[in-house]
């Protein structure tokens, strides 16, 4: 796309003529307008004939530019008003070279027009007029006198005609002309019929006889005398007066006037008209000065400045060219390339900012590369931490949290992810059963400089937790403390299972250690009843008898004892099927209603259907109510709830049992499952460890809800097949 | 926005109403003009007022040459379109000597001079043509003849010429006069 751009310029670059050129050829096309139109005005010129059309293409040619600086000054107002790049500095420079270009031309164009009419005023005076005038007046007085005297001669030369027949008019004009040096002399009658004539040119036949107007004035005035042309610029006098006691006769006489008298006149004339005519052109000539001034004026301005638009335009292009750039760069588009389009400083800067672009383009690549992967790090270490089985929680230097995984929430049953940017201590107000562990965790973090194991034991809301934790200060390469990570696993079933293994390995040995001398033991004391008591004498032999009862009684019950724990030990042989819970409770509840036991049960509408040994959870359930019934000394009230529970997107159930009994205290719960605890005085201890083994072997979970303090409650969570609804 | 463009249109047309050269008071007039028959053909003779304004009578005592341009046509009338079939142009220029205090006219041919103005506007106002061929014209079409006469301005003196185009006083020209051609 790019290099399009350049490929468009190029050639536009080809075709177009350099702006310099253009900018010449315009100038000279003003320049020699404006010439003509100067020369135009002189009067000997030939270009006189085109003034009035040079006058309107040099006003058209200044309305044109005018035209077109508008359009440019508009054009860089909207640009203005759009805030584009580059529109601010045109304008600054624009107004820079209007400014600069018109405050002389004007001042000059001032003082011109000043000098041109005070010229032009100084043509005339006084003094002039009045020499004009008095030249005027002497030729004028010079040729009437002439014409008086040719008027006398002539009438002499008409009284000299008085009376004479035509012959001797004929005859006598001929003489007249020879003393008065006329050119010609002809007699006419008034209907304009030559009687005589005669002339100094032979090949003048007929005399000039008088036209239409010269009639007219001859009868109104009976005489007629006036210079009037002749042939070959000379001037003659024309004199025409009746023969008395004839008016029906005329005489004409042409009278030449002498070639020089003809010249001065004619210059005298000339000068005066001129002078005249300049008189009266005055104002006419200092507007017209004026007009060809200000064309000139307009013209260079307004060419000036429409060329000054087109040349600031070129300059400031690439500057526009790179503040758009800039503006795309600080908008994060590093693929903009700008055309270079000359190769001064300009294009040194055009193609330096390209450079620029590209490198920050490569660089915003790689960076956008690494930052890509240390993502993909970061995503694969928080799939990895979330699926993490143990829990973790990062700190900074000050110990707020920073991150959590799902496991902390699993592990702790509260949603830590909602406290980061919060310290432990904070965490601890709000949740203040786990208040104990967290903040044993807290000045382990701040005590701790290395890495620290230990194991923290405290009363969850599912009962007794042992949690393993280990912590890790972390450190920068400085030196400095930048956080910590603490990461912590539920190993209660862990440490469980680990008793449940021991007191199965303590059974089976009672049970091959203990049980197999018990027989003997008490076959020897049977036997020693059945042979000495009937040789001891009576009080001996009921002596021996109380003994040997005793120890049988004793071995019984230690049979019993290593038996319970046999049970205990030995994996169970469950056969399970799917029933429904809410049956088995009902039908274990119809079973205890002669017992005196007051049940009160809450269970959902419906079926809930577990794949359970029928046999193992009845005696889990008569072990609860059995504790339940031997703790309680006023009328044994049980609550029997069923709900539903989700854990680790599993669906459970959850059947909790409430007694009105005295309770357990913190310490019966820590151990109340393990086996041997008891608070009875008879018992093995070994009910609640069955339950949790029989629990625990159907993959489900059994805990104090340590939240009920009206007695003991114990809630069991088991795998659910289907909540099916009626 | 509509007002104001309505308020310069207004101002435009008053400026160019006011002009003064729209003004006619000094434009000459054709009173009568007709093709004469005679024996060598046709002739038109016509008969032009002029009036000279204030400003113009100036020029010419001050030595301005005036010219004007007397143009006779005669046209065949068609449906649509005239055709031309005859145009004449006959230049006539007026000057005062000083000297001799007389009113100078030149037309092709001939040189006049006059001891007033009036006798030198009327010798112009007499307008005759040469003979016309007879074949010009057919009995069978109508015709129309038409005369204006055209003050020439660029005879002027050039400063003179631009205020000629503009100012009334110089608006000297006759429109075009046409008139039917009586069979």
């Amino acid at each position: 796309m790019v290099s399009f751009q350049r490929l468009v310029c190029m050639a536009y670059s080809k075709i177009k003529l350099p702006a310099s050129v253009s900018i010449f050829i315009l100038f000279g096309f003003v320049l020699l307008s404006l010439q003509l139109m100067s020369s135009a005005t002189q009067e000997s010129s030939q270009l006189g004939e085109m003034y009035s059309w040079l006058l309107v293409i040099n006003t058209i040619g200044s309305i044109i530019l005018l035209g077109l600086v508008a359009i440019n000054a508009y054009s860089l107002i909207r640009e203005l008003k759009k805030k584009e790049a580059g529109s601010r500095l045109t304008t600054r420079m624009v107004s820079l070279f209007v400014l600069l270009a018109l405050a002389p031309a004007a001042i000059v164009f001032y003082f011109s027009v000043q000098f041109l009419h005070q010229g032009i005023d100084s043509w005339f005076n006084v003094e002039i007029d009045r020499a004009m005038d008095d030249a005027l007046e002497l030729s004028q007085t010079s040729l009437a006198q002439r014409m008086n005297w040719h008027i006398k001669q002539t009438r002499q030369m008409a009284g000299q005609l008085q009376n004479k027949s035509e012959t001797g008019i004929a005859l006598e004009i001929g003489s007249l002309w020879n003393d008065s040096g006329a050119i010609e002399i002809a007699v006419f009658t008034s209907q304009g019929q030559i009687l005589a004539s005669t002339s100094t040119n032979p090949s003048d036949i007929l005399p000039h006889l008088p036209d239409e107007q010269i009639w007219l004035q001859l009868r109104q005035n009976k005489e007629y005398f006036a210079y009037n042309p002749g042939e070959n610029d000379e001037m003659l006098v024309r004199i025409i007066v009746p023969i008395q006691r004839d008016q029906s006769r005329y005489l004409q006489v042409l009278y030449p006037v002498p070639v020089r008298v003809t010249d001065l006149a004619d210059s005298i004339e000339f000068a005066f008209i001129r002078y005249q005519e300049m008189t009266f052109l005055r104002d006419s000539l200092k507007t017209s000065f004026s007009l060809i001034l200000l064309l000139v004026l307009l013209l260079s301005m307004l060419a000036a400045i429409w060329v000054a638009f087109i040349s600031i335009r070129n300059i400031v292009a690439p500057v526009k060219e790179l503040v758009k750039g800039t503006q795309a760069v600080a908008e994060g588009d590093y693929q903009q390339q700008l055309p270079v389009m000359s190769q001064d400083e300009l294009g040194f800067l055009v193609e330096s900012f390209n450079q620029m672009t590209k490198r920050i383009a490569r660089s915003r690549d790689e960076t956008r590369s690494a930052g890509l992967e240390v993502e993909n790090q970061r995503a694969y270490l928080e799939t990895i931490l979330a699926n993490l089985t143990a829990g973790v929680i990062s700190f900074d230097a000050s110990f707020y949290i920073r991150t959590v995984n799902q496991a902390a929430y699993r592990i702790l049953h509260i949603p830590v992810s909602h406290f980061v940017g919060q310290t432990l201590q904070t965490l601890a107000t709000k949740h203040t059963d786990l208040a104990e562990m967290l903040s044993s965790i807290q000045q382990l973090l701040e005590k701790a400089e290395d890495i620290w194991e230990q194991r923290i034991v405290f009363l969850g809301p599912n009962g007794r937790q042992e949690l393993l934790c280990r912590g890790t200060p972390l450190f920068l390469q400085n030196g400095s403390r930048m956080g910590a990570v603490v990461v912590f696993d539920d190993v209660t079933d862990l440490i469980q299972a680990q008793k449940n293994a021991a007191w199965g390995e303590v059974a089976r040995r009672l049970a091959h250690e203990i049980k197999n001398p018990l027989t003997p033991i008490q076959l020897s004391a049977e036997r020693l009843q059945h042979k000495l008591a009937k040789e001891l004498p009576e009080t001996s032999a009921e002596f021996l008898q109380r003994g040997t009862r005793t120890i049988v009684q004793q071995v019984e019950a230690m049979k019993r004892m290593v038996d319970d724990f046999s049970e205990y030990a030995r994996p169970s042989k469950k056969q399970v099927e799917i029933i429904n819970l809410i049956e088995l409770l009902q039908e274990l509840l119809a079973l205890y209603t002669p017992s005196g036991i007051v049940f009160k049960s809450s269970f959902p509408a419906g079926q809930v259907l577990v794949e359970v040994d029928p046999v193992s959870i009845r005696q889990v359930l008569h072990n609860l109510f059995k504790n339940a019934q031997e703790a309680t000394n006023t009328p044994c009230h049980i609550d029997i709830k069923i709900s539903k529970a989700i854990r680790n997107n599993v669906e459970y159930v959850e059947l909790a049992v409430y007694d009105n009994g005295s309770g357990l205290n913190t310490e019966q719960i820590e151990t109340i499952f393990d086996p041997y605890v008891t608070s009875k005085n008879k018992g093995t201890g070994l009910g609640l460890a069955i339950v949790k083994k029989i629990i625990e072997e159907h993959g489900g979970a059994i805990w104090v809800d340590t939240s009920y303090n009206d007695g003991a409650g114990f809630v069991i969570q088991l795998p659910v097949f289907e909540f099916r609804n009626t | 926005m509509d007002k104001l463009k309505l308020l310069s249109c207004s101002v435009l047309l008053w400026g160019l109403w006011s002009i003064p050269g729209f003004a006619d008071d000094f434009a000459a007039k054709v009173r009568t003009a007709k093709l004469v028959e005679n024996p060598n053909g046709y002739s038109v003779n016509a008969d032009i007022a002029y009036h000279l304004s204030p400003t113009a009578q100036e020029a010419l005592l001050k030595g301005v040459a005036l010219a004007w341009d007397v143009f006779i046509e005669i046209n065949r009338t068609g449906l649509l379109l005239n055709s031309r079939v005859y145009q004449k142009k006959i230049p006539y220029i007026l000057q005062f000597h000083a000297l001799l205090n007389q009113y100078e006219v030149k037309s092709p041919g001939q040189l006049e001079m006059f001891l007033s103005l009036n006798a030198a506007l009327n010798f112009m106002a007499a307008v005759q043509t040469h003979a016309i061929d007879k074949n010009l014209l057919n009995n069978n079409d109508s015709y129309q003849l038409a005369v204006k006469t055209e003050f020439n301005r660029e005879f002027l003196p050039v400063p003179l010429r631009p205020v000629a185009y503009l100012d009334g006083q110089w608006f000297l020209s006759s429109a075009w006069f046409v008139w039917p051609i009586q069979k």
